[in-house]
């Protein structure tokens, strides 16, 4: 399972890191991006970042499943 | 018997319209999800949780200008909430570093040490309005400390939020007055922080960013400067309160999940999102049509105002289970309490902090209660009274 985050849509709801804070990280300004090394989902993360994809306002975060 | 035209005509969100408001906004998704309202000069409005997200996101259709809100409080343009892209974007990255997952993380404690505080205040004094209490309290003190509001000036907030904002659809003249007065607070406290004659005056507050803001190399003009104080002023006090007032009016009445929540306080964030779902402060904003388009095979022309019932489309069936009923443990849960696009509010992530902080010292302090006055109403900041087994 791969996740993606678009960046044009992020608007810093920072939902994401209430369910996935492993997988998510922010900017100075509260923007989110996926963190460097971690587009490959590991096994036990995986339900946390289904829930920031479901919970994300902006519908910027997606998920490839394998 | 009144017709679905009427309530479609008649379709307002403040003051007494809000006591029936979901049993009208379901009429409305359900016969009329693009509607037009006579009230405030004619506006059309959407019920529909995707037309209240695609218009959020298309900048290119639709404006702030003149204002978000409807009616306006204010006779001036709010920064940053009525200003449009690209100065949009300047004005919010001043103050966007303060509300960051990181800057948060240090605010938990001050905010739990002040909950806590207000909790057992609440239950010492053997007072029974949880408002004033508790659910006004703590926005009034941790986020005027944050933003740099002198605490001898805290008694006055009150009167002058209820006035600008719960008044302004009964009695123009009298939030006019109360605009009036906390601009000329805002102007007197600019002038004190520019001489650095208060305490408050170097301890990286909002004042402070404001004050020390540059956007393209030039200082906030007064002007600009008086308008930002005032949108924080009122988004700083005003919705969160209601937040925690409404989800302990909600508490007060579903023992189930009291008890639950008590119980499993892990819970309580998953809780607070529900809370903010189905009672949020912000029932809709305003935007204007730049150009004709057509939503849902209705036509709106350019001029044309378009208020997104943020409230109604959270209650969309097409994309909530059971959307009326208020479940504390509904997982996902991707609402529109807090806008979405790039006028996502600004201060979202403190505000659900303070909500899930609050109820947690809330419950963990304050003994079961049910609502005393069954009168009292699920909106607005007005009293919540409590009452406890004796």
């Amino acid at each position: 399972m791969k996740v993606l985050l678009d960046s044009h849509r992020c608007q810093g709801h920072a939902r994401c890191a209430a369910f996935a804070p492993e997988t998510f990280v922010f900017d100075d300004d509260g923007f989110s991006r996926v963190r460097e090394g971690m587009e490959d989902v590991k096994p036990e993360n995986q339900a946390g970042v289904r829930k920031a994809c479901a919970n994300c306002p902006e519908l910027a975060i997606s998920i490839v499943e394998d | 018997m009144t017709s679905i035209k009427d309530i479609e005509r008649t379709m307002d969100f403040h003051g007494e319209a809000l006591d029936n408001i979901f049993e009208t906004y379901r009429l409305m998704r359900e016969n009329c999800p693009v509607g037009r309202s006579e009230k405030y000069g004619g506006f059309w409005f959407l019920s529909k949780s995707d037309d209240i997200f695609k218009v959020e996101q298309d900048a290119e259709t639709y404006s702030v200008k003149p204002t978000m809100l409807v009616p306006p409080v204010a006779d001036f343009p709010m920064i940053p909430i009525d200003t449009d892209l690209p100065e949009l974007m300047d004005y919010r990255r001043i103050l966007l570093p303060l509300f960051t997952p990181q800057a948060l993380a240090k605010m938990e404690k001050p905010v739990r040490d002040i909950s806590q505080d207000l909790a057992r205040k609440f239950v010492e004094s053997g007072s029974t309005d949880a408002t004033a209490g508790f659910a006004r309290a703590l926005p009034t003190i941790f986020f005027s400390r944050l933003a740099g509001f002198p605490e001898k000036d805290w008694p006055k907030f009150d009167a002058w939020v209820d006035d600008i904002l719960y008044e302004r659809t009964v009695d123009p003249e009298r939030a006019r007055k109360a605009q009036d007065a906390v601009i000329a607070y805002f102007d007197d406290l600019i002038e004190k922080y520019r001489g650095r004659t208060i305490d408050e005056a170097d301890t990286g507050t909002i004042m402070d960013f404001l004050l020390e803001a540059r956007i393209k190399g030039e200082p906030l003009s007064r002007k600009e400067l008086l308008s930002y104080c005032y949108l924080m002023f009122l988004g700083g006090l005003d919705t969160t309160a209601w937040a925690i007032r409404a989800s302990l009016w909600h508490l007060a009445q579903d023992l189930d999940a009291q008890r639950k929540l008590r119980e499993n306080p892990e819970l309580i964030p998953m809780a607070a999102e529900e809370f903010l779902r189905t009672l949020s402060p912000v029932q809709a904003m305003g935007r204007t049509c730049k150009k004709d388009t057509v939503i849902r095979g209705q036509e709106i022309k350019a001029g044309d105002r378009v208020v997104l019932l943020f409230g109604a489309g959270n209650r969309d069936p097409e994309i909530y289970d059971e959307p009326e009923k208020i479940k504390i443990d509904r997982e996902d849960n991707r609402h529109l309490a807090f806008g979405a696009g790039h006028h996502r509010c600004l201060g979202s992530n403190l505000g659900r902090r303070e909500l899930v902080i609050g109820l947690e010292e809330f419950l963990k302090v304050v003994p079961e209660f049910t609502l005393g006055d069954p009168s009292e109403k699920w909106y607005g900041v007005g009293r919540l009274t409590l009452n406890f087994k004796s």
